[in-house]
């Protein structure tokens, strides 16, 4: 989202541009969808770049289009159809987006835009309430083989970060991953209060969103599914307890299909220099959003091997057929 | 004791005479970005929280006070002008607020739904600033069972928006339901009557129905009668402000639609739609003027909108005593909150008391400011329906249909604009209550949500739903509501018969 | 969910003939609830515990039934209310708005366009023919409400050929 008067007075210095310096070096105008509506995570991230590269003139003007519908479904469809071979246009997707279009069943896939880079991510968290019997993620680990269907999680969306978790949690600890009791809410408020009020037995989201329950101690957090330890958060990893257990909620920006090259290296060294750039790094401070950059082939396969991951888990609850 | 010495040193901070102004500057923006169709509260807050940007703190937090309450209000001004409910929350105000308007009271529905805003507000906030740590321990202990026994309530009650016959009220009420069901299933991932239609995934809007039900399908219909008799609209018949019959006849609702959507509003997923619709039921059985309602009765017009205030404030005990946002606008909100350095959650009222304090103060003196800077404005609103008949019905159906290019501009969506329209002007041809459809939608996928989430918790044991006492209660409440009626009637024509 | 019970219905006195809308309601209401249960039957069952996604369709589908029953029994009765005639050109010329405007914005044309045909054909239904002033008015509006959306909340609308010359 950016100040009113940096918008104004950024238009007034396009339009000056535009008008007296063809000469600079800023030529970029890009288009910049976020697959979702107004307000949610991917738009952030998409106002946020525009923000940044404007800021940091690396861009002359962005504009952001949003195409909200069935976790980026009718975005993807879009830009791979509409936007294909134009080099000036980028769009936004995530974590999300790889569930949701193995469960609805999208022509479109993930393989057939142009990699361009991972911005940032959140580490997620398995918390329960503080009255809690169950102490560390290996007495959870215990709980779900003594009677899986006895313990119940409550988390974001069906097919979502929240959920994959959960699956691979039990799939990690040699338990059945179909037969998790996973119950899925519509914000992180609903669920928040579920697990509070003790009507399930452990919550899953992402950190921020629990971290002000897990300070006061309402909640006890049970891992982190980072590699290492976060600094200044007493709350061990899953690794370290000895439950092989990775994940994180990321966001990335991708291009359309069929771009040259050159048009690639154009769009990753903009956001290369976007990252890089103080406005980026004040946007990432005042969001709470962790950076996470990652570009070209590494990038590429990255998302190639979080597809294969995510659509096996998913596989195994049952939600995509195999 | 400590709690009004804290009050009151915030109410020192915010009525400086600049933060007064920042106030003013606030109801003022989000009222003028609130009123376009297409942007509900929750998207006017996002749009105009980085215009707060730049100031101090406190100047902040009451201008965002300010944006928040004018966003509102501007929702209902447009439900009560031009039919056209911005968000689900103002459908109940429309259903009343809209035939005041046509029947010249534009002026004085308008003022209620101002007054009454007020008045919930400043008895909800204050209600946050005493009752929050005891309501917060009920709202937790609120399981998916108790929302299931809610929502049973809520289904008895509607009947209220049913009109003259069962048959036909129930009627629109499944179409309501069935429309409810398409899209992808929460709890599994599967799609339901999709077609295979990737825009249909994710169901029906709910503003994308009320407009088309209510704005095309009025003008559609509208258009269909001008031969009988050209329909004038006059702006003002009988006096633009209240009168005294209209003070009268507001006050008990407004109490009442506050009592309603308070707690309801602190539930996690309350919701303001429930207390709305709550509200309207029970002023439509408590009222001395059953003949007018569905031709503008000024109480459907008061609780609704009082309990639509007053659930926004509740959403505010969750968020600032757990840190959970319950809501789509309440989660701007915390967006807003955070840039000012307050973390809401359970440290939050012992470590910043001045700045929550001072954030309650700021929603008096801004909810102080929507009065001010709106009631004036009345007048210059009701003009609007002065605009002549073609030129009223065609700029109508531009802000209808561009609400919806706003929000999802797919030609699925525009057509599903265009259906509702046909469909809303069928119903009202063939004289079916248009609202039941809109309260199936709202209401149906939450019950079956919160019934299943029961369900799989208990491993489908259905007794979990009697062993909650509060769910008990509630469906105990449920059971009596329908049959009360029929036991009335009953006594009334024994005692008929005896005379 | 019935508090008025039927003795309350406007009694129709002499005029009982069938009435052709109330069996076509009831026939639409019919078809809802044999598409409800074909639709839910091909959901596969990956529910563990509790009810799973076929349970409310079918729940609905149900009572869709019944009101089909009891709105053929209205219509058969001729009990539903009286109806004034309707005049169906201007219903049907608001509707071409509508259509014209929903082509506009699919095959890109903007939003400027697609509103304005809008306004004009509904204010021409509505009996006005003027049809240049009003295309002048829809255009000057339009345009405002597009510059408004774009520059100040920065929400893109959908652009066409006028929209990229502003």
């Amino acid at each position: 989202m950016i100040p009113f008067h940096t918008r104004l007075f950024g238009a007034v210095v396009a339009l000056t541009l535009a008008a007296a310096a063809p000469a600079l070096s800023q030529q970029l105008e890009l288009k910049i969808m976020a697959p979702a509506a107004p307000g949610g995570g991917w738009d952030q991230t998409a106002r946020a770049m525009q923000q940044a590269l404007v800021a940091a003139k690396i861009a002359r003007s962005i504009q952001v289009t949003n195409v909200a519908g069935a976790g980026g479904s009718v975005g993807i469809a879009q830009f791979v159809n509409g936007a294909k071979g134009d080099g000036n246009q980028m769009m936004v997707n995530g974590f999300v987006m790889v569930g949701a279009l193995a469960m609805n069943k999208s022509p479109v896939t993930l393989e057939q835009v142009t990699p361009i880079a991972r911005l940032t991510e959140e580490i997620q968290v398995i918390v329960v309430p503080a009255n809690s019997p169950l102490k560390t993620a290996q007495d959870l680990a215990a709980a779900v083989k003594a009677d899986i269907a006895k313990v119940t999680f409550a988390g974001g969306s069906t097919g979502g970060v929240d959920h994959v978790m959960a699956a691979l949690f039990a799939g990690t600890i040699g338990a059945d991953a179909k037969k998790i009791n996973y119950i899925p809410f519509s914000g992180g408020g609903e669920s928040l209060a579920a697990i509070l009020g003790g009507k399930v037995t452990a919550g899953i989201s992402g950190l921020s969103e629990y971290e002000g329950q897990i300070k006061s101690g309402k909640l006890r957090a049970l891992g982190v599914t980072s590699e290492k330890r976060i600094a200044g958060l007493d709350i061990p990893t899953f690794k370290e307890q000895g439950i092989d257990l990775v994940i994180a909620n990321w966001r990335s920006v991708v291009a359309p299909p069929g771009i040259t090259p050159e048009q690639r290296k154009v769009l990753s060294e903009a956001v290369e220099k976007m990252v890089k750039s103080d406005a980026w790094k004040d946007i990432l401070k005042q969001k709470g959003w962790d950076d996470a950059y990652l570009s070209g082939d590494a990038f590429a396969d990255f998302l190639k091997k979080e597809t294969a991951r995510v659509t096996d888990v998913l596989k195994s609850v049952g939600l995509v057929k195999s | 004791m400590e709690t009004f010495v804290a009050l009151a040193h915030g109410m020192a901070v915010a009525v400086q005479p600049m933060n007064l102004l920042y106030a003013l500057i606030g109801v003022f923006l989000g009222t003028a970005v609130g009123v376009l169709p297409g942007i509900g509260p929750a998207l006017t807050v996002a749009l105009l929280l980085p215009v707060t940007y730049k100031l101090d703190p406190g100047g902040s937090l009451i201008m965002f006070a300010g944006i928040y309450y004018g966003g509102m209000y501007g929702g209902s001004t447009t439900a009560i002008l031009i039919n056209t409910p911005g968000e689900s929350a103002s459908m109940a105000t429309a259903l009343e607020g809209n035939k005041m308007a046509k029947a010249g009271r534009g002026g004085p529905a308008l003022a209620t739904a101002a007054i009454g805003s007020f008045v919930a507000g400043t008895l909800a906030t204050i209600g946050l600033a005493f009752l929050a740590p005891l309501l917060v321990d009920f709202a937790v202990k609120f399981g998916p069972e108790d929302y299931f026994a809610l929502m049973c309530v809520a289904f008895v009650t509607v009947s209220a928006t049913f009109g003259d016959s069962p048959i036909r009220g129930l009627t629109s009420l499944f179409i309501g339901l069935t429309l409810g069901l398409i899209g992808i299933d929460k709890l599994t991932g599967q799609a339901r009557l999709a077609f295979g239609i990737p825009e249909l995934l994710d169901g029906v809007e709910v503003t994308t129905l009320a407009v088309g039900l209510f704005a095309v399908g009025e003008a559609l219909y509208v258009a269909s009668r001008r031969h009988h008799a050209e329909e004038k609209i006059e702006p003002v018949r009988g006096s633009l402000w209240m009168t005294m019959e209209d003070w009268k006849r507001s006050w008990k609702a407004w109490l009442r639609g506050t009592m309603f959507g308070f707690p309801i509003g602190a539930l996690p997923a309350g919701g303001a739609e429930i207390p709305t619709f709550l509200s309207y039921s029970t002023e439509k059985r408590l009222t001395k003027h059953p003949e007018e309602f569905g031709k503008g009765a000024i109480e459907g017009v008061a609780g609704p909108e009082a309990a639509n205030n007053a659930s926004a404030a509740g959403t505010l005990v969750p968020l600032l005593t757990l840190g959970l946002p319950t809501s789509a606008t309440a989660a701007m909100m915390l967006a807003g909150f955070q840039q000012y350095g307050l973390n809401p959650g359970p440290l939050l009222f012992a470590e910043r008391p001045d700045l929550v304090w001072g954030l309650i103060a700021s929603l008096f003196i801004a909810n102080v400011m929507l009065l001010v800077l709106n009631l004036p404005l009345v007048g210059l609103w009701v003009r609007l329906l002065a605009i002549p008949q073609p030129w009223l019905y065609a700029g109508i159906l531009v802000f209808a249909t561009m609400g919806t290019i706003a929000a999802k501009p797919s030609v699925v969506e525009l057509s599903m604009l265009a259906g509702f329209g046909v469909l809303g002007f069928l119903m009202r041809r063939y004289d079916f209550p248009i609202a039941p459809v809109v309260v199936g939608l709202i209401l149906g996928p939450i019950a079956e949500s919160q019934l299943r989430r029961a369900l799989a918790i208990s491993l489908g044991d259905p007794l979990v739903l009697l062993q909650s006492p509060m769910s008990a209660t509630l469906l105990g409440i449920a059971l009596i509501a329908l049959l009360a009626p029929f036991v009335l009637k009953g006594m009334n024509r024994f005692k008929a018969s005896e005379d | 969910m019935t508090d008025t019970p039927s003795s309350d219905l406007p009694q129709e006195p002499a005029a009982r003939r069938v009435d052709p809308a109330g069996l076509v309601v009831a026939a639409v209401l019919a078809v809802l609830a044999v598409v409800l249960v074909l639709d839910a039957r091909q959901l596969p069952a990956t529910t563990m515990y509790g009810m799973g996604p076929e349970a409310m369709p079918i729940v609905v589908a149900v009572g869709l039934g019944l009101l089909a029953i009891g709105n053929l029994i209205d219509g058969l009765r001729g009990n539903l209310p009286p109806r004034e005639s309707a005049d169906f050109k201007p219903v049907l010329l608001i509707l071409g708005g509508l259509a014209l405007l929903i082509a506009i914005i699919g095959f890109g044309g903007g939003f400027i366009l697609a509103t304005s045909a809008l306004f004009v054909t509904t204010s021409a239904a509505f009996g006005r023919r003027a049809l240049l002033a009003d295309l002048i008015i829809a255009l000057v509006m339009t345009t405002l409400i597009y510059l408004a959306f774009d520059r100040l909340l920065t929400l893109s609308l959908p652009a066409g050929p006028l929209e990229r010359l502003l």
